[in-house]
């Protein structure tokens, strides 16, 4: 069989102590062999991983796997084993199509439940856009099938006559439902293996507009356009994203790479009804997407070339980058993340809260790619004032505007006997002596077990630029 | 508005004193209040009725007192007396939200005849007891005595910014008409119970003082309420904000933001001023003042029960290092004038239907209705505008129109998902009431009929002939009584 066990034991940040390596934990997924010598599972079975091994049925060793590429928008990764007496006498699965609705599927993995391989079959039963839980952000194609996927079911084929039509990742949220299974269906995996070909995985492009169904009659007149059933009206455009610059409000999209687009916003593909964005979804960054425009009372042919939006990463949950802080006289700055809206959970208020939900909808990444909290103060005797500040969003430093976590330590650099922190809202002000935080800086750092005063380092995260940051500096 | 254990639960517990021999009568009379509050989500209708049922306090004068939250939304009122079915229907003459309080004047002026009532007996220190009164089924009065734990200020149920309050312990045996009670101490009035938690067997009492100045109020029968500064403050023990806003060596608040038409604003105060006394009562850096009685109480109490509205303010302030004294006469516009009302009791909710939709006023009410999680769970730009509307509605008189459903016709096919959108415009023109919105469709449109809104999709457009045909048929389709209530 080509079906691996992948174990891994794995380190999870800690953001509420982002100076902290991490509790260490350890998990057991599936895998299988690919063309190539890889082996491909779930980004989530391996994602914070410190150390892999993989093994097979038939072969009582364990082997060490090193990650070489992670997709976790889409949950996938791929493995390689440097050790090539791992593949002696294995073959690699071929990747199937969609299987059909109603047709039988076979789940292969390790759940629990025992230590050997387990097989269990299902019927596909709907083929649909849902969220994949993983990353908290995105929505692809996936089939659900009525086999349980449990842990250690993830990563593990889903086959049908041989192929590999799928890989189990996820199951259903909550408790409502039994027996409900999700798999990665292979055009995304197909997708994944492109993007990779470069030697890099990117992430998935978004047209980054919002449009909305033309069914209205009236609002067809209003737009010059006959009640032919056909076509939707561009109502939002996020800057820096794709269509900026290439779109405008009130665009009635007609056609995209030549499909027509329906007043629903379906498109046919392959004979199936599917959302416009599916189109998008399979194309790579720089690629482009022609569409038939209703512009003034005029047809235009337009091109928008595609990019992530990096506006939306605001929602990704992170897991490979350290987290990054700046810790100040026992106050530490972090930037606004899903992972620490997720730790701050019902603690954080209003303003906070709406910051983040609002962040890409009401483009705050123009003026502030990257909002700055005071996510907590370490208690010590320079800031026992200060102690009711945590969770307030910075909104100046001595002066300077504060737009990314890289503005704070330029800005505490400034020089004067005080430095003062402003926020967003009615709140008071943090005012704090420079030559007592000169003192207590050292003295919480071995108190509360700190190494570094800060880690500002992006890494290969990326962050909407803000256009108004630019402009500014131009 | 937050979660606040109203008087409605109660559990058996403990045994109330025999009633004694000596005890005033004539002083108490059951209310029984038929209450019925305005459909917040469908404001053509009314919710489900249901009855409250207190204990009122009869006043010298013959009037009868109660806490506000009994009669909120009330349909009809009605006395009656203890030990007999004798009844009579009763109008509110002053009601105060805010401090929880209302007066209430029987329909018969010779229902009450015979009865003493009830004077009001001098404010209270922690420490002190008193008695709470009950009403058993058979008229004789239960009293349980009650200590007084705290007197601070606090929050009523209907205002975020504190009055006085008196912390009680009482162990309080469930009985009907028990959604207001009166505290008493030798025979006179001395406080109103309008909260209790059976649990932990304390409750919190409007203090005599608050009823006091309710009373003088309302006896010319013309109703102000309490004044209100209209500031955020922060306290100012931090020495290193002290120097950073130049305050003196002690004392003093920080005042964070000011509303320009409230009583500190029109006074000139500013954002940043160190407030150092008001009307010559220092303040210190948490922002209590010395009161003769109390003791370190908050500033809540100086500048809302001590003046009323029309007095002069005096203030004391300090800005950027330099003392200055600032006079102004003390209001309420602070709270009146505002875009978003927060409590909105009694009154039936604006609306306007329009082609199927409907547009609503924002109020307090309208978000409150979403439930104990309603600034997850309400549309969040209107969570937003209402939080922090200081910020985001500045300016009083521009209200908040929004589109609160769409009642699925024809005409609005592809409308129907939508719902919290705040109007903008129409066909070009700002709306900033509803009364407006209601005479620019009245005005001679033809054409296109476009709102704009604030957020995603932007703009609906409908037929302003297809809306005028159609909007009878819509509102009977749905059963709605009236297309608009302005």
């Amino acid at each position: 069989m080509n079906t691996v066990m992948v174990e891994v034991t794995s380190q999870v940040w800690d953001y509420r102590m982002p100076w902290n390596p991490g509790t260490i934990s350890s998990g057991r997924g599936a895998g299988f062999i690919v063309a190539g010598k890889k082996i491909i599972t779930n980004a989530h079975v391996i994602s914070g991983a410190r150390n892999i091994t993989v093994q097979r049925e038939a072969d009582p060793r364990r082997y060490a796997a090193k990650v070489q590429y992670v997709a976790h928008d889409c949950d996938l990764a791929m493995l390689e084993v440097e050790d090539s007496a791992f593949f002696k006498g294995t073959t690699h699965l071929n990747l199937g199509g969609i299987p059909q609705l109603e047709s039988v599927v076979s789940v292969y993995g390790f759940p629990i439940g025992g230590d050997r391989l387990s097989v269990t079959r299902g019927v596909v039963s709907r083929i649909d856009y849902n969220a994949y839980t993983h990353s908290g952000r995105e929505s692809h194609l996936a089939i659900q099938i009525d086999a349980a996927i449990n842990p250690g079911n993830s990563g593990g084929p889903v086959m049908q006559e041989d192929k590999v039509v799928g890989v189990a990742f996820q199951g259903f949220r909550g408790d409502v439902a039994q027996n409900v299974g999700y798999m990665i269906p292979t055009p995304v995996i197909r997708r994944f293996l492109k993007d990779v070909e470069d030697g890099k995985y990117d992430h998935y492009v978004d047209i980054a507009i919002r449009w909305m169904a033309l069914e209205n009659p009236a609002m067809r007149k209003y737009l010059g356009r006959p009640n032919d059933g056909r076509g939707v009206v561009v109502t939002d455009i996020f800057s820096e994203g794709s269509s900026d610059g290439y779109l405008r409000k009130g665009d009635v999209l007609l056609s995209i790479d030549g499909h027509p687009i329906e007043s629903d916003g379906s498109v046919r593909l392959e004979g199936k009804p599917v959302q416009l964005e599916e189109i998008v979804e399979r194309k790579f960054a720089g690629d482009e997407v022609k569409l038939e425009v209703w512009r003034e009372e005029k047809m235009e042919a337009i091109r928008v070339p595609l990019k992530p939006a990096d506006m939306f990463s605001m929602y990704e949950i992170l897991y490979e980058p350290p987290p990054r802080y700046v810790l100040y006289g026992g106050l530490v700055f972090q930037p606004l993340t899903a992972n620490l809206m997720a730790v701050l959970a019902g603690g954080a208020d209003l303003r906070l809260k709406q910051k983040y939900t609002m962040f890409a909808t009401d483009q705050i990444y123009r003026e502030m790619p990257e909002p700055v909290i005071l996510s907590g103060v370490l208690p010590d005797s320079s800031n026992v004032y200060l102690r009711g500040l945590a969770g307030q969003i910075v909104k100046e430093i001595n002066g300077k505007k504060i737009r990314t976590l890289a503005d704070v330590e330029p800005a505490l650099a400034a020089n004067g006997e005080r430095t003062v922190i402003r926020f967003e809202g009615d709140s008071r002000p943090a005012v704090l002596k420079r030559e007592e935080v000169d003192r207590a800086t050292p003295r919480i750092m071995t108190q509360y077990g700190i190494g570094e005063v800060s880690r500002t380092e992006l890494g290969d995260r990326r962050l909407a630029q803000g256009l108004a940051r630019q402009e500014e500096t131009k | 508005m937050k979660g606040v254990l109203f008087l409605a639960a109660w559990v058996w517990a403990g045994f109330g004193q025999a009633a004694e021999p000596d005890e005033p009568q004539g002083s108490v009379v059951r209310v029984r209040a038929a209450i019925q509050p305005f459909d917040q989500f469908r404001p053509w209708q009314k919710k489900a009725p249901y009855g409250l049922n207190g204990t009122g306090v009869v006043l010298p004068g013959g009037k009868v007192l109660v806490t506000a939250a009994l009669v909120a939304n009330r349909t009809e009122v009605g006395l009656e007396k203890p030990g007999s079915a004798e009844k009579c229907g009763a109008e509110v003459e002053a009601i105060d939200y805010e401090a929880n309080l209302a007066l209430l004047r029987p329909e018969t002026r010779e229902f009450l005849k015979g009865f003493q009532g009830l004077t009001l007996g001098p404010a209270l220190r922690a420490g002190d007891t008193a008695e709470v009164w009950q009403l058993e089924r058979n008229g004789e009065l239960l009293r349980n005595q009650a200590e007084i734990l705290t007197v601070g200020v606090g929050r009523y149920p209907n205002d975020e910014a504190g009055f006085l309050q008196y912390g009680v312990r009482v162990s309080l045996p469930k009985r009907d008409d028990s959604y207001t009670l009166p505290l008493i101490r030798q025979g006179q009035l001395v406080g109103m119970v309008m909260m209790y938690d059976r649990d932990s067997q304390e409750g919190t009492a409007i203090p005599g003082p608050m009823i006091e100045r309710f009373l003088q109020d309302a006896s010319d029968g013309k109703y102000e309420g309490f004044p209100t500064l209209g500031v955020s403050w922060t306290p100012l023990r931090d020495p290193n904000l002290r120097e950073e806003v130049k305050a003196p060596k002690s004392g003093g608040i920080l005042l964070t933001r000011i509303h320009p038409r409230g009583t500190a604003g029109r006074a000139g105060l500013q954002e940043g001023d160190v407030l150092l006394s008001v009307d010559g009562m220092k303040l210190d850096e948490d922002g209590n003042y010395r009161d003769s009685l109390y003791g370190p109480t908050a500033i809540g109490n100086l500048v809302r029960v001590r003046p009323t509205v029309g007095s002069k303010a005096k203030f004391l302030i300090s800005r950027h290092g330099k003392e200055k004294e600032l006079t102004g006469i003390y209001d309420r516009r602070a709270r009146d004038e505002v875009a978003i009302p927060t409590l909105s009791f009694d009154t039936q909710p604006n609306y306007l239907l329009a082609g199927g939709l409907v547009f609503q006023q924002l109020t307090g009410a309208y978000l409150q209705e979403w439930g104990d999680k309603w600034t997850e769970r309400a549309p969040q730009r209107l969570v937003e505008l209402f939080s922090f509307q200081q910020e985001k509605r500045p300016d009083p008189d521009r209200k908040v129109v929004f589109l609160s459903q769409v009642l699925p016709a024809a005409i609005n096919l592809g409308y129907q998902q939508y719902s919290g959108l705040v109007l903008e415009k129409v066909n070009g023109k700002e709306i900033r009431n509803l009364s407006q919105l209601a005479e620019v469709l009245d005005g001679s449109l033809e054409g296109d009929l476009i709102f704009e809104f604030m957020d995603d999709p932007g703009k609906l457009v409908l037929d302003t002939a297809e809306v005028k045909a159609k909007q009878d048929e819509i509102r009977k389709a749905y059963g709605i009584p009236e297309s608009r209530k302005l």
